[in-house]
């Protein structure tokens, strides 16, 4: 066998789980969209701002509704030391 | 064609002459791939999810302001807006939180006018069991199953918080949230708006904010410009703002995360451009015999890219599709941490991105197309050296 042949070999692999992946995956987008369907009339209902993901700090919680200033608001030059506002950022 | 494949096979033993260093080299590329795309897919699925979720939000959200700090707003502020045309309802709504101080949680209390639904029998599709709070009971909420776990509950419906004089405010559940809803329910406590007033100690004809349902979508910018006009210090927000919140909040561009996992790509490039360019006696000695044999400079650079482009194919493949199965099969297990940050309720909730041909190129651009600079101009040195130099 040559070694190039090893190489197809990979690939055919590679695109035969990419197909297990693809179909894995929008079976669960569909699932997700059922929920979703759900979810839009709740947050309709309740009239919901925010998503409920960090729920650690008020302008984690609510980004969309608390107060716009967030950096440095516990005291001046404070660094923002919740982990999951390393993602955030600034609202212009 | 046959030349090149030729060629291919040469490099692909090449390749596994150097077994141990090429095998390392595949692991850690695809280790940085595997992580620089789960990030982008983790974020990905949760932008999508607010812009698809959210899209029912309220259209305008009015709150005071004093300070910079929110307030409460008199109900009464209602009565002002009546004269502007186009809108079709306003809710009153008290939300904060509850810090619980026995387990470390920060629960979010919301406080609304029952019936809550606009459905008849004022049944709330999100509900797994039980009901909603009905128009002047008190004492009865709604919670979410996290909730119920971190309150202890267990099979007691009964349970109290303390308002802010320390006496103890009494409820009882009487409804469930779906636990297909964490998403948006994890930490919601729902009740009345009297319940609420009450635990948080609001004065009478006080809330926290309005919600305003327009009438026409095409006019909602337009009256809250009039909002803001009438109701001086106050803070209006529309449902587009919290869209565009929501679209910049994962941002990948703006966060550390991402800086983190690129600096580890190009400390990994520069890895790659030390070890090509540091050319080893055996290198040079094959290159020289090569050239002996009759092959020509390009031939030899065509190698040097063949045995790159494999290593940085194979691993850009492999680890692009361990990302996808991380986040299909394990809903982003590594990086969810990072994103819940220190929350004591975690919301339960899969991710789905969906696939883009635009983030698979950023993907190779990123990763693959640097490592072949990095490791051309050290091919191009090495295919260079004179034959009678090195023999």
């Amino acid at each position: 066998m040559r070694p190039s042949s090893g190489l197809l070999i990979f690939f055919m692999v590679f695109f035969l789980l990419a197909g297990v992946l693809a179909r894995s995956l929008a079976d669960k987008r569909n699932t997700q969209e059922e929920n979703f369907h759900t979810l839009r009339e709740v947050v309709l209902h309740l009239g919901l701002s925010d998503l409920a993901l960090s729920t650690e700090a008020r302008y984690t919680r609510h980004p969309a509704i608390s107060d716009s200033v967030v950096v440095s608001m516990d005291h001046p030059g404070a660094i923002d030391h919740f982990p999951s506002t390393f993602f955030w950022a600034p609202v212009r | 064609m046959g030349r090149v494949l030729n060629i291919l096979d040469y490099a692909l033993c090449s390749l596994r002459r150097k077994l141990l260093k090429n095998v390392s080299v595949f692991a850690i590329f695809t280790l940085v791939i595997f992580l620089f795309c789960s990030f982008q897919l983790v974020s990905r699925a949760l932008t999508e999810a607010a812009e698809q979720l959210l899209t029912t939000a309220p259209d305008i959200t009015i709150q005071q302001m004093s300070a910079g700090r929110q307030i409460s707003i008199a109900s009464s502020t209602k009565m002002e807006l009546a004269g502007i045309f186009g809108i079709k309802k306003i809710k009153e709504r008290i939300w904060g939180y509850y810090f619980d101080e026995s387990n470390g949680a920060n629960y979010t209390v919301i406080g609304m006018h029952a019936p809550f639904s606009d459905s008849p029998g004022d049944r709330l599709p999100g509900l797994s069991e039980g009901r909603l709070p009905a128009p002047g009971e008190r004492g009865k909420v709604v919670v979410s199953d996290n909730i119920r776990n971190h309150l202890q509950l267990g099979s007691r419906k009964h349970f109290s918080l303390f308002r802010p004089d320390l006496t103890q405010a009494g409820f009882e559940t009487i409804g469930l949230f779906d636990g297909k809803l964490e998403i948006v329910t994890a930490d919601l406590i729902l009740m009345t708006l009297a319940d609420a007033r009450d635990l948080f100690a609001i004065p009478d004809k006080f809330v926290t904010d309005l919600l305003v349902y327009v009438a026409n979508p095409n006019e909602i910018e337009t009256i809250a410009r009039k909002i803001s006009l009438k109701l001086p210090g106050s803070r209006v927000i529309t449902r587009n703002q919290i869209l565009k919140t929501y679209k910049v909040v994962f941002n990948w561009r703006s966060g550390l995360g991402t800086i983190c996992l690129l600096t580890a790509l190009a400390a990994f490039v520069i890895l790659a451009w030390d070890k090509a360019s540091g050319l080893s006696r055996e290198e040079m000695k094959e290159v020289g015999i090569l050239k002996i044999l009759g092959w020509q400079t390009g031939d030899i650079i065509f190698l040097r890219f063949c045995e790159s482009l494999t290593v940085s194919l194979l691993a850009f493949l492999t680890g692009y599709l361990l990302a996808w199965m991380h986040i299909v099969y394990f809903d982003g297990i590594l990086f969810r941490p990072v994103f819940l940050g220190w929350s004591v309720v975690r919301p339960v909730f899969s991710l789905a991105p969906s696939f883009s041909i635009e983030n698979l190129l950023l993907v190779f651009c990123l990763s693959v197309v640097p490592y072949l600079c990095a490791t051309a101009v050290p091919a191009w040195r090495a295919a260079t050296v004179r034959a009678d130099s090195v023999i």
